[in-house]
């Protein structure tokens, strides 16, 4: 079989040069091309192609009968069993010989949820510093956090920060010196466009 | 048409996916649930162009979504988190592929006589769907799977080569083959 990339057009080009040329987002403008009827009907063919792959492939997702509801459930424990904990968190109990604890990433996971509830934040990622098994060590939390647009920034991480205090005062024991709120990122309030 | 809100997710649904991904890398297994809703449909439609039956794509796509979540530490930029999950997909699917046929060939694809797929009803679309659809089929496995990586996963010639093992320059000649080929497939030169 001839490679069909070399095939050569009347003009002179190859579909190969062609393609290349699309690949590099059409610059450096080329007036050769730009301008002959027969190398922008092939560019256009060829472009055509990439988009109707990405149209084939939703049309695919769409078509394809769902999983079984039984599927997602079955990855997601998977991904359960499989949980980093992280390191345990002592509390202090009335009875002597009672060990309790809790686990970093249950802690990790109440800031997440109350950054979460103040309007228009992420919580991305968040960060535990010092000595949590130690009872008493001085502590400070990080964390990153994404706001919609139109939400005041300031506002915003003042929100997280007097929030997640009063989270971790009321949920734990740890001595909490200092609550650092990065705003990384700006979202749009709607989700991005990803249905239909 | 309407994909039905099942479970009891939280309202991470709005979340931009670099948050999830961020999350997820974090230990957050809701973020991590909300990235396999919102994502299975396409890695799932990408893997069976590969594959070939429902059955294995759903294991493969499991698979995939398991190996994820084990390396979600080393994803660098969690806002391409999409194209990521086509790469494990990709890796898997391959594995499999190769694991179930060790003298690859092209045909074993039951796809073209699935009934469930791309019903009639749209028509003219799906025409040109279909052309292409055959089209894919036809390409070598190389070629196919660069085109998939390139076309529908975003990847750039350094990740496919990278990913298949492959020199840059071998990668780009497979990219304009494939091109050439669906193009002539589809429509012959005008």
């Amino acid at each position: 079989m001839t490679d069909p990339s070399a095939h050569r057009l009347d003009c002179g080009k190859t579909v190969d040069e062609i393609s290349d040329y699309l690949e590099a987002g059409r610059t450096p403008f080329d007036p050769d091309i730009e301008t002959c009827p027969e190398c922008l009907n092939t560019l256009d063919a060829l472009s055509r192609a990439g988009r109707l792959s990405r149209e084939l492939l939703d049309a695919d997702a769409r078509a394809l009968p769902e999983p079984s509801a039984g599927w997602f459930e079955g990855v997601m424990t998977a991904v359960r069993a499989e949980m980093r904990a992280g390191r345990s968190i002592p509390i202090s109990h009335p009875d002597p010989r009672v060990d309790a604890s809790v686990t970093e990433g249950a802690v990790h996971a109440l800031i997440r949820a109350t950054g979460d509830r103040v309007r228009g934040v992420y919580v991305g990622r968040s960060e535990i510093i010092g000595d949590v098994e130690q009872p008493g060590a001085p502590i400070s939390i990080g964390l990153t956090a994404s706001v919609a647009w139109g939400v005041d920034i300031r506002a915003a991480a003042d929100g997280v920060r007097t929030a997640v205090a009063a989270a971790l005062a009321t949920h734990t024991e740890l001595d909490v010196r200092a609550i650092d709120v990065e705003i990384h990122d700006v979202h749009r309030p709607t989700p991005p466009e990803e249905r239909s | 048409m309407d994909d039905d809100d099942d479970g009891p997710r939280s309202d991470l649904s709005t979340a931009p996916d670099g948050i999830l991904a961020t999350r997820a890398s974090h230990g957050d297994t809701e973020a991590f649930d909300e990235l396999l809703h919102r994502h299975t449909p396409i890695v799932r439609a990408f893997v069976y162009r590969i594959v070939g039956t429902l059955a294995e794509t759903d294991d493969v796509v499991q698979e995939a979504f398991l190996t994820a979540w084990r390396q979600l530490t080393t994803l660098r930029d969690p806002d391409a988190v999409r194209a990521w999950l086509m790469k494990i997909a990709s890796r898997e699917a391959y594995a499999h592929v190769k694991k179930r046929r060790p003298h690859a060939t092209l045909d074993g694809f039951d796809r073209a006589a699935d009934p469930h797929l791309l019903p009639e009803a749209t028509a003219i679309r799906n025409a040109q769907l279909n052309a292409l659809s055959a089209a894919l089929d036809t390409l070598p496995d190389a070629q196919r799977r660069c085109w998939l990586l390139r076309e529908v996963g975003s990847l750039s010639y350094t990740e496919i080569a990278e990913e298949m093992n492959l020199p840059v320059s071998t990668v780009r000649g497979h990219l304009a083959r494939a091109r050439a080929s669906i193009t002539i497939r589809m429509e012959g030169w005008r």
